[in-house]
């Protein structure tokens, strides 16, 4: 099954944060609790895990990009 | 909390002994206090060519190195103090909650500190802390310096002045602020080896103070030369960019533009009457973004003029 990964709010005043890396390629293989991508925003680089596990199938944005919160940022195939 | 002890004034071995004390002592709170020699440490997403001069900080001898954080680029030097709180990442992001206990302690010792701005401590309005963190695996990493008896005008020269604008690339941007020494404003004066240990007994109580093991040290060792002295990590990590200098050299019209993407450059153009352009071409095509590589490059091109090149190439 097809899944979005968004980008979660850390905090209730965000509205965006930087995708500064891509820590998977596409078409890799993630595990549940597996770190996926860092996002800056405040001064804070977060890195993001997958909640559950599958295959990156696309990756949406890129390195650099600005991504809203709640922006899909990759697909993800679940098992 | 504990307090783990770092003995070292070398800017690559502290973020290396900072990283692997965040990655590793995942139960208990960590407080650390550390001195960095006169570097430039600048954010983990941050253009270097942007918000450094290369050239000016290598013939000053003054490195550049990269952290795990968010934020700014930082000028620091031994009457610099920074600090770290590693802790649980429980809640959404939170200064406040990091902020509050160092404001506590500074306040307790004497220091008229109050916050300021989202992530800053200040003075009279005047900036003497920034912080920034990084949230991985659960827990936090909160740090900050703390400005007791640094060379101002080291820090305005190199930070406030140290902008690049030829340089158009994606990536955080450093934020410019008056600045002031805690030292300046204290009710009595003490040295910065008092005002560290001052801190540190309001941080941390007497009895939770250790070291590393000396298997420890290693490992910190090998992260210091693995990463935060490799290319990758501090040059190759720098966002995508785009070069693009007018000017003039040895008294001819000078320009030159290149792209840089992983650090690796290409589509290059150096067009002066007083070198060799497509040598030059041919020399920085696929070279890496590295002030040392782009130095040899200017030696073999313009000989003793080759600082006055540097200065226009990166």
């Amino acid at each position: 099954m097809e899944k979005q990964l968004s980008l979660p709010r850390l905090r209730p005043e965000m509205t965006s944060g930087v995708l500064c890396a891509w820590l998977k390629a596409e078409g890799e293989t993630v595990r549940a609790g597996e770190p996926v991508y860092e996002i800056e925003t405040d001064k804070v680089v977060n890195q993001i895990e997958a909640t559950e596990g599958g295959v990156l199938k696309k990756l949406l944005r890129e390195e650099g990009d600005e991504v809203a919160a709640g922006e899909a940022v990759a697909i993800l195939e679940t098992e | 909390m504990i307090h783990i002890a770092c003995p070292s004034a070398d800017p690559y071995y502290n973020l290396a002994f900072e990283e692997f004390v965040f990655q590793t002592f995942q139960e208990e709170d960590v407080f650390l206090l550390w001195r960095n020699r006169p570097c430039m440490v600048v954010g983990s997403y941050q253009n270097i060519c942007r918000e450094t001069r290369p050239a000016r900080l290598r013939r000053k001898g003054i490195p550049v190195l990269r952290r795990i954080s968010g934020g700014g680029a930082v000028y620091h030097d031994l009457g610099n103090v920074n600090y770290s709180c590693i802790t649980a990442q429980d809640g959404p992001v939170d200064y406040d909650k990091s902020l509050a206990p160092v404001l506590d302690a500074l306040n307790a010792i004497g220091v008229p500190a109050e916050k300021n701005r989202a992530c800053d401590i200040a003075i009279g309005g005047k900036k003497i802390s920034g912080s920034a963190q990084r949230a991985a695996g659960g827990r936090l990493l909160h740090h900050g310096t703390l400005l007791f008896d640094a060379d101002l005008s080291a820090l305005e020269e190199i930070s406030v002045q140290g902008k690049n604008e030829c340089v158009q690339t994606k990536g955080t941007m450093s934020a410019i602020c008056p600045v002031t020494n805690i030292r300046r404003h204290l009710p009595g004066d003490m040295d910065v080896e008092t005002f560290m240990e001052r801190l540190l007994a309001q941080m941390v109580p007497e009895g939770r103070r250790r070291i590393l093991t000396a298997e420890q040290d290693a490992a910190v060792c090998r992260l210091r030369d693995e990463k935060y002295r490799s290319w990758a990590w501090t040059w190759g990590r720098t966002p995508p960019f785009t070069y693009e200098k007018s000017g003039t050299f040895a008294g001819k019209e000078f320009f030159a533009r290149y792209q840089a993407k992983q650090g690796i450059v290409s589509a290059v153009r150096v067009d002066c009457q007083a070198i060799d352009g497509l040598l030059a071409e041919g020399l920085l095509e696929g070279a890496k973004l590295d002030p040392d590589g782009f130095a040899a490059v200017c030696a073999q091109l313009a000989g003793d003029r080759s600082e006055e090149l540097l200065d226009l190439l990166i």
